[in-house]
C-alpha cells in the first residue's frame, strides 16, 4: 500500500455514463482483483476517497473504469488531463489461481466488470459472461470481444445485444454442459452473485465473488464495510474484496 | 525547538499528534505505510471484557464534511489484545494509549486490571456506553455516575489515565471537573456527536444501527468549543479529539487549551495526514518563533 501520485493522461467515456480514465502512475506492482482508494477533491467535498477495481497497472499506467452514480464518481469524470489525484493502493487480496485443467469463467454484471475483465486478461483463458441492462451499457466492446484466448457472451435484460436474459441465466447453460466442475469468478449485483454462488455449489465448482460495498478508509482500519461470513465478520476491503462464495452468509 | 508534551509523571509525549481510538484500529495497517514511532502516542481501538460483534451495515455513510459511523465498538476483546497485538506495537518508540469500554462499573474495571501490563503507557476511558444496570443511560452523562466510575477505574490500574468525554451533555464542564476529582490524569475532548441519517426514497434510515456518530471537520467548530469551556474548569490536561485534520487545527486546539490531539476521520482519507501534521506544527512554531510547543497550550488572545 503506497500513497501515489497519479497525472490524468485520458478519462473518456466508453458507455452511458461510464468512463475509463487512464492515469500515469508509479503504483506498486498489483493483482487482478485489488483496488484502489482516489481522492477525488482536496478540500472536504467530499470528505473521502473513493473505491475503484484496477482494471490494468502495467508500466506506468494504471486503468480505471468507472461509472457516474453520486457525487464522488461525477467530480471524477470532470478530471482532464493533466489533472493529479492522490491514489492509495494497490488494496484488498484480489483473486486466486484457478486450479489446473478446470474451465475458467468470468461472470460480471453492470459495474462488476473490471476486476473480471482484469483477470480474464490476465489469464487469457476461458469464458467471460458479461450482463448489462442494454447494449448502450456495455463499455470497451472492442476489447472484451478481442481478449486473447478468451470467449465472450453478452446477456442484455432488454434482449438489445446478445441474449436475452440474465448473466446467470448464460453461466446456468454453460456449467450445464460443462464435463465437470469450473472455475468461477465474479463481480456484479449482490443478486447476481447470489445466484452465481448457488450454481458454484450445486455443479460443485469453485466460486470466488469480489464483493463491491461503500467504503471509508478502504485499508482495514474502521471496520465499516464487513461482510457476515461463516468466519464471523470479514472487512471488504482488507479481508476481501475477493471472498470464496461458499463463506458468504448472503 | 521543543515538540514535547508531558501529560502525567509517567507519559511525555515527543509531540502532541496521536491517533485516535477506532480510527487506527490496532496499528498493523498503518504501520505499512508509515512509521508509527513518528507518533506522539498510538492510541488503539476500544475493547471490551469479551470480543464484540458490532452492528449490522450499513455502519458508515458520508455526511458534509464529515462521516456518522455505527460500527457499534467492535473488537478482539482485552485479553486477545494483550496477546495477539500488544507485542508487534511494543516495536515502536511511541507510547501505546488503549482505549476501553465497558456496560457496567464492573466491566470497566476488569478491563482496566488486564490492561496493567508491560507495553501500555495510558489507559483511555470510553464513557460514553450505557449503564445497562441503570436503563441504559450514558455513564459520561451525569457528573455523579461519572465520578464513582472513574474513581472505581483510577484504583483498578497504575497507568496514567485519560477519560474520553462525550460531546452530547448538559454541561461538559460538570463531566471534566468530576473525572478530575476521581484522579484522572487527562480529559479527552470529546467523542463523536450523536447523528443520523435517512435515505428519502426508501423512507428508512440509512444505518444498520439507525443512529451513530458524526464525526470529520465537520464538527471540529463544537469540539473546540468544548475544548474552551473545559479548559476553564480543570487543570489536568487536555487532548482534544474532533475533526483535526491539519496542523492549523492544532495550533488552534492548542489555544483553547489542548495539550494535544488526536487525529480520527482525516486518517482515514489520507493515511499520511499524521506526518503532515506533524510536520506542519514544527514548521509553525519555527515560524513563530515560539520554543516549546507547551508556550501555546490555553494562550487565546482575547
Amino acid at each position: 500500500m503506497k500513497d501515489v501520485r497519479g497525472t490524468v493522461c485520458n478519462n473518456t467515456k466508453v458507455a452511458d455514463d461510464t468512463f475509463l480514465l487512464s492515469l500515469d502512475c508509479d503504483l506498486p506492482d498489483s493483482r487482478p482483483g485489488q483496488f484502489v482508494m482516489v481522492k477525488v477533491a482536496c478540500g472536504y467535498e467530499p470528505f473521502l476517497r473513493r473505491p475503484f477495481a484496477i482494471l490494468s497497472n502495467h508500466k506506468q499506467t494504471l486503468e480505471i473504469l468507472y461509472k457516474v452514480k453520486g457525487r464522488g464518481t461525477q467530480l471524477l469524470a470532470e478530471k482532464r488531463p493533466g489533472d493529479i489525484l492522490s491514489i492509495l493502493g494497490p488494496l484488498g487480496n484480489g483473486f486466486s489461481v484457478p486450479e489446473e485443467k478446470r474451465q475458467v469463467v468470468y461472470v460480471a454484471g453492470g459495474t462488476g466488470l473490471p476486476p473480471v475483465l482484469s483477470l480474464a486478461e490476465d489469464l487469457k483463458q476461458g469464458v467471460l459472461i458479461f450482463g448489462a441492462q442494454s447494449k448502450d451499457q456495455i463499455p470497451l466492446m472492442s476489447r472484451i470481444s478481442s481478449l486473447p484466448g478468451v470467449e465472450l457472451k453478452v446477456a442484455t435484460e432488454d434482449g438489445s445485444y446478445g441474449f436475452m436474459g440474465l448473466a446467470t441465466d448464460l453461466l446456468d447453460e454453460l456449467t450445464g454442459n460443462a464435463r465437470g466442475p469450473v472455475s468461477i469468478y465474479a463481480c456484479g449485483p449482490k443478486g447476481m452473485l447470489l445466484a452465481t454462488s448457488e450454481c458454484a455449489r450445486r455443479t460443485g465448482s469453485r466460486c470466488e465473488l469480489s464483493l463491491e460495498e461503500f467504503m471509508s478508509c478502504g485499508f482495514g482500519v474502521c471496520s465499516g464495510c464487513v461482510v457476515e461470513t461463516i468466519h464471523g465478520n470479514k472487512r471488504v476491503c482488507r479481508d476481501g474484496p475477493v471472498f470464496d462464495a461458499q463463506d458468504i452468509l448472503f | 525547538m521543543n515538540t514535547s508534551v508531558k501529560i502525567a509523571e509517567g507519559l511525555i509525549l515527543k509531540n502532541p499528534v496521536l491517533s485516535a481510538s477506532g480510527t487506527f484500529a490496532y496499528g498493523e495497517e498503518f504501520s505499512e505505510i508509515f512509521d508509527l514511532s513518528l507518533l506522539g502516542g498510538i492510541v488503539t481501538k476500544g475493547l471490551s471484557l469479551k470480543p464484540k460483534k458490532g452492528n449490522p451495515s450499513p455502519r458508515v455513510f458520508e455526511t458534509t464534511g464529515g462521516m456518522i459511523n455505527a460500527i457499534g465498538l467492535e473488537n478482539i476483546g482485552v485479553d486477545a489484545f494483550v496477546i495477539e497485538k500488544l507485542p508487534f506495537l511494543g516495536q515502536f518508540n511511541a507510547p501505546v494509549i488503549v482505549n476501553f469500554f465497558g456496560n457496567e462499573e464492573e466491566e470497566y474495571e476488569l478491563v482496566a486490571a488486564r490492561l496493567d501490563v508491560d507495553g501500555i503507557s495510558a489507559l483511555e476511558m470510553n464513557v460514553s456506553c450505557p449503564n445497562v444496570k441503570k436503563g441504559g443511560i450514558e455513564f459520561g452523562k451525569d457528573p455523579n455516575t461519572l465520578l464513582s466510575l472513574v474513581s472505581r477505574v483510577r484504583r483498578a490500574t497504575s497507568k496514567t489515565l485519560f477519560v474520553k468525554l462525550s460531546p452530547m451533555v448538559k454541561d461538559i464542564r460538570e463531566m471534566a471537573i468530576a473525572a478530575q476529582e476521581a484522579g484522572a490524569d487527562a480529559i479527552t475532548c470529546a467523542n463523536t456527536i450523536p447523528a443520523m441519517a435517512i435515505d428519502e426514497t426508501t423512507q428508512r434510515p440509512v444505518l444498520g444501527n439507525i443512529t451513530g456518530g458524526l464525526s470529520g471537520p465537520a464538527i471540529k467548530p463544537v469540539a473546540l468549543k468544548l475544548v474552551w469551556d473545559v479548559h476553564q474548569c480543570v487543570h489536568i490536561p487536555i487532548v482534544a479529539s474532533g475533526g483535526i485534520n491539519t496542523y492549523h487545527d492544532v495550533i488552534q486546539f492548542l489555544l483553547a487549551g489542548a495539550s494535544a490531539v488526536e487525529v480520527g476521520s482525516a486518517s482515514l482519507r489520507d493515511p499520511l495526514c499524521f506526518i503532515d501534521i506533524i510536520e506542519g506544527t514544527k514548521a509553525y512554531l519555527k515560524e513563530h518563533s515560539i520554543q516549546s510547543v507547551t508556550e501555546l497550550v490555553g494562550k487565546l488572545i482575547i
